[in-house]
């Protein structure tokens, strides 16, 4: 029993007692620790072992919030009594979870005869890690070789020209820049003594990256030295001793590209059901035969499990818990477009080793000309944290301002966080249940999850086919999707043309980003019901002055729009935006 | 082709119109609201004109009486128009907007920027925590509550101890909100001691000074605030972390010059106003392109605001005739505590006193000094009680200025 040799070897180095059981590679296991750390600690040990295929992470941890997880767990199971006998309908395939993943599946699946469901919990598509993250498209250079990682994010991100040429979403390959300077290999400074040091970071350490790049299958790398690397990038940081320079990098907006493959899957035949939260399934022997939510049960054939950091409880609800995920925050800060000549490339600073369990992080732009500062990465025990701490604000400020020293940070407009979702195995979980039939795991998609995409969803179906799906191809499939226009960016003919068909066009709501009534109105009819979901599609209340100007007017469209009262507009959720009493209605 | 194009149908907008019109230059206003008036029509409460009409009045009927004129003069008003762009740099300037008629160009001799200030936002004072909704600006709950008549939550959290967030704590009082506490930084209000005795004394308003907002914490919506002590210069105290539930936090925490439109054509900035840089007559560094009111810097009264805007309208009469420069601009400088100074330089040939705004550092009786780079007291004044909160309008004489390349002004401190 090779593998049981294996894990008590490696338990063996913590001091507590924890006891394990295997089945068919995936591992449980038990016992108490002191530390959040720790659980955190002891999983990701295991789940290093090779032939590990899941680590299920049971132990509990001094604070472990057990009253929490038993309310949560009673709440899904009185949902789950309420609703079970409600039957909405009967599909081919259901998919859980409204984010990249789930919609970039559910869009190639629409090119099939088939009958499709994606259920979201939330209140619009994109609120879960899809919305908070850099909208980076990296090349593939980090994922280890051999790894199903690297395979479908060198793949996922050559991918995305036609993907984005379809869909009508912003896309542009901006190219990476990672610098080399003094720091790079501190660590290994007192081993290079003189000038050893800076030959070897300047002169080998880059065609290391490099040649590990090569066979990752990325190309077009160079290295690059002296006055070039300021051409490259005119404000980078002086002591750059060289830099490796990747074409391939985009970026895009994530939040554009979910909602466009949302609408293009639902033109395409597939049923998005929005605050609709899955809560248990129904099952018969090995097959689950119903997915249970809060709306009622949609009796089903396959299951795609793409929920995100909570896949492992849907896939425990399913009877198919095969990993733990260990919920790792990352906090991002955003900077005011004004700055938007400041950076160019996707830039780092390369560190080496890179500090524990971050793609590093960085400088990048926007899509849309601001600029990204992070992401962070820390372990934290609340899957639904995406709050920021100030010290959080100054760490990332401290940790990227050597790339940039002259940046003016104090045009910082907004900060947010999002939540990745590694296991324990730091793999992406792509593959068929072991113990439930239909049931199909897209799980662990942490960064980068988003590159990756769209070889995901090719991936994802081909594991379908071989559970048994029958893929006939759907006709009438129509690949394209039209944006909603932006008046930002229209020639002033094409837009006094739009003025003339419709006066809305010419009506300006949000000063900042320069976002019409028309463009607002057009997101109302795509199904946008939440002032962020409009935010999201039409960057009304992203500029400058966050919302201050815009909120209030934008609340009054969607009033009326939708033929609610002002007082009941929601900014996403259940989040009424305003919760105060109503003049007149007192008493 | 106008004579001048007046960007902002506020009060300094107006005002500067109004003051063009009268001389005879064909003038037009561009205003993005429905209306004229700016955030006057949102201010309810009086205190405003009291330094130009010799009244108290509100908000709306401040602008009421200028709006008045700009109609008897004919002013041509182009309403909901958005100004996209301008091109400033030649003679003859090309203003594009959008409106709900079409895209227009405009043609003009010369602009006055007059496009008030914006609100500072939750992000700019980094407040940690979540970003649910009920987080407001002063601005939005004015307008929220006066236009609307919706109140934003029940229990609500004002953060800012100046005149604005002392008025909102009034105005939420009066409309019934079930509670209100409201917090600052500072020792003491910072605001106007009539508005701390008839906005919040008066009712009996909770506060707590030297105490800030560090954490907002609510997922879909505000479920309360980490609240935090902070010593004199605004440090939180570790330890004195307090979670106070509320459904409601306004930030009332200053404003700031809307000054996006004016970096565009290249105007210079003045990082302590973050307005632009101007002259005595309120021209920018552009040539020809003048600003006035809330956009050069915050003024604490109306009337001041309208103040610049005459300023900025002789300026624009001087641009016209093609009057004499002088042959090198002299700098004027904030010196010793003074936090904000505009005018930044004299540029223009000309017999008036140059009228500077300044605001002071410290608080007391003190000195206003006007010197030279040799330390060289030029002119002075006294003052019997100056502080941060109020702005102090000073007139520098310009025949002390002769010879001068440059002079500093500062506040003393008895
Ligand atoms: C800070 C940060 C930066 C990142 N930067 C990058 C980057 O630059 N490039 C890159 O490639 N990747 C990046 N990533 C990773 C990338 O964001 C993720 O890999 C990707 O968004 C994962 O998408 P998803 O659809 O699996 O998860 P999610 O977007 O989290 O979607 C899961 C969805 O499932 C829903 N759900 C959960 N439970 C239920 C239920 N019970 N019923 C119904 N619905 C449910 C959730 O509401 C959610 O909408 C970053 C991640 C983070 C956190
Ligand atoms: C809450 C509050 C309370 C106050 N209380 C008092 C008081 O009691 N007494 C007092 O004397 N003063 C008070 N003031 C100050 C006074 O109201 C201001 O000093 C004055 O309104 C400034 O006028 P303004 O014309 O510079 O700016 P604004 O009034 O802001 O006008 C600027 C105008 O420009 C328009 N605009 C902006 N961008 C564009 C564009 N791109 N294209 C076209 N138009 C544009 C705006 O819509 C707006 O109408 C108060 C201010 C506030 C916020």
């Amino acid at each position: 029993m090779g593998l049981k040799f294996k894990i008590e070897k490696v338990l063996k180095k913590f001091p507590y007692n924890i006891s394990f059981e295997i089945r068919d590679n995936i591992v449980f296991l038990y016992g108490e620790v002191e530390s959040y750390q720790d659980w955190v600690e002891i999983g990701l040990a295991v789940g290093k072992i090779k032939g590990v295929e899941g680590v299920v992470n049971k132990i509990k941890w001094k604070g472990y919030p057990e009253e929490k997880i038993r309310k949560r767990e009673e709440r899904r199971r009185k949902l789950y009594e309420e609703n079970k006998d409600k039957i909405i309908g009967e599909y081919d395939v259901v998919i859980i979870g409204g984010g990249v993943i789930g919609t970039i599946i559910a869009r190639e699946l629409s090119k099939y005869k088939l009958k499709i469901a994606l259920l979201e919990k939330g209140s619009d598509v994109s609120l879960g890690a899809s919305k908070a993250n850099n909208g980076m498209i990296h090349p593939g250079v980090a994922p280890p070789k051999n790894t199903l990682k690297r395979k479908l994010n060198v793949k996922g991100n050559a991918m995305y020209d036609r993907l984005c040429e379809e869909l009508g979403v912003r896309f542009k390959r901006v190219g990476s820049l990672w610098l080399i300077t003094p720091r790079t290999l501190q660590k290994y400074r007192k081993y290079l003594p003189g000038p050893l040091y800076k030959f070897v970071s300047a002169y080998v350490f880059p065609y290391i990256v490099k040649l590990k790049g090569i066979r990752n299958g990325v190309k077009g790398i160079k290295v690059i030295r002296g006055k070039k690397i300021f051409e490259y990038e005119p404000k980078a940081t002086r002591d750059a001793w060289a830099a490796l320079y990747v074409p391939s990098t985009g970026i895009l907006d994530p939040y554009e590209l979910v909602v466009a493959l949302a609408e293009n899957a639902q033109a395409n035949g597939v049923e998005i059901h929005l605050n609709t939260e899955v809560v248990g399934f129904i099952k018969k022997e090995d097959k689950v035969k119903g997915v249970v939510t809060t709306k009622g049960t949609f009796l089903t054939r396959y299951v795609v499990n793409a929920a995100g950091v909570y896949a492992d409880e849907i896939a425990e609800l399913a009877g198919a818990r095969e990993y733990t995920i260990h919920p790792r925050k990352g906090v991002i800060l955003l900077f005011d477009k004004a700055l938007k000549d400041w950076v160019r490339h996707c830039v780092t600073e390369l560190r080496f080793p890179a500090p524990k369990h971050s793609k590093g992080g960085g400088i990048n732009p926007s899509i849309h000309g601001n600029i990204l500062w992070g992401p962070t990465a820390v372990e934290i025990p609340d899957k639904d944290d995406t709050s920021v701490h100030r010290e959080e604000i100054y760490e990332v400020l401290e940790r990227y301002k050597n790339i940039l020293p002259e940046f003016p940070t104090n045009k910082l407009i907004r900060y947010f966080a999002g939540v990745r979702a590694p296991t324990f195995t730091e793999a992406f979980i792509i593959r068929p249940a072991k113990w439930v039939r239909n049931f199909l795991h897209v799980a662990g998609i942490q960064s980068p999850g988003l590159a990756s995409a769209p070889a995901i969803a090719e991936y994802a179906i081909e594991q379908l086919k071989k559970m048994g799906l029958k893929l006939e191809p759907n006709p009438n499939f129509n690949p394209r999707r039209e944006p909603i226009p932006t008046i930002n960016e229209m020639s002033l003919e094409e837009l006094n043309a739009k003025i003339k068909e419709d006066p809305r066009w010419g009506n300006i709501i949000c000063p900042c980003e320069m976002v019409s009534e028309m463009e607002i109105v057009e997101a109302i009819k795509r199904g946008a019901k939440t002032l962020d979901a409009i935010k999201r599609r039409t960057r009304a209340g992203m500029g400058t002055c966050q919302g201050s100007y815009c909120t209030l007017k934008i609340a009054e469209i969607l009033s009326r729009e939708l033929g609610v009262p002002l007082s009941e507009i929601v900014k996403e959720n259940n989040g009424k935006l305003f919760d105060g009493t109503v003049r007149g209605e007192k008493l | 082709m106008k004579d001048i194009v007046i960007i902002g149908g506020g009060p300094s907008g107006m005002a500067a119109a109004v003051r063009l019109a009268e001389k005879g230059y064909d003038v037009a206003i561009i205003e993005r609201k429905e209306e004229l008036g700016g955030i006057l029509d949102q201010c309810i409460h009086d205190g405003f004109g009291t330094k130009i009409f010799g009244v108290a009045l509100s908000g709306p009927e401040f602008a009421g009486e200028f709006i008045e004129q700009v109609q008897k003069l004919g002013i041509d008003v182009y309403l909901k128009t958005y100004v996209k762009s301008v091109e400033a740099s030649g003679k003859v300037k090309e203003i594009i907007t959008v409106s709900p008629d079409g895209v227009e160009i405009i043609k003009t001799k010369s602009i006055v920027y007059a496009i008030g200030c914006r609100e500072r936002h939750q992000f700019e004072i980094k407040i940690g925590g979540t970003r649910p909704a009920g987080v407001y600006t002063a601005g939005m709950v004015q307008r929220l509550v006066n236009l609307y008549g919706i109140l934003p939550g029940k229990n609500v959290v004002i953060v800012g101890g100046g005149d604005v967030g002392m008025i909102v704590a009034r105005h939420l009082y009066l409309e019934g909100v079930d509670s209100i506490l409201v917090v600052f930084p500072e020792e003491f209000f910072a605001g106007l001691p009539r508005n701390v005795q008839q906005c919040i004394l008066d009712f009996g308003i909770p506060y707590r000074p030297r105490t800030v907002v560090k954490e907002i914490v609510g997922k879909d919506r505000v479920e309360g605030v980490i609240l935090v002590q902070v010593d004199e210069k605004w440090n939180p105290i570790s330890g004195t972390e307090e979670f106070y539930p509320c459904d409601a936090v306004i930030l009332s925490v200053g404003l700031v010059p809307y000054t996006k439109k004016l970096t565009d054509i290249g105007a210079e900035i003045d990082p302590r106003t973050k307005g632009p840089i101007v002259n005595e007559f309120f021209e920018t560094t552009v040539r020809g392109v003048f600003a006035a009111g809330n956009l050069v810097q915050i003024f604490d009264y109306v009337d001041d605001a309208v103040e610049s805007a005459y300023l900025a309208a002789e300026g624009v009469e001087k641009y016209l005739r093609g009057e004499e420069r002088l042959e090198r601009p002299i700098f004027i400088n904030p010196g010793e505590n003074v936090r904000t100074l505009t005018p930044h330089r004299v540029e223009w040939k000309d017999e008036r006193p140059i009228t500077a705004f300044m605001r002071p550092a410290i608080e007391g009786k003190a000195w206003i000094i006007v010197r030279n780079e040799r330390g060289e007291i030029l002119e002075k004044s006294f003052r019997r009680y100056v502080r941060p909160s109020t702005l102090e309008r000073i007139e520098i004489s310009r025949d002390i200025l002769e010879n001068a390349e440059e002079v500093f002004i500062d506040v003393r401190g008895l």
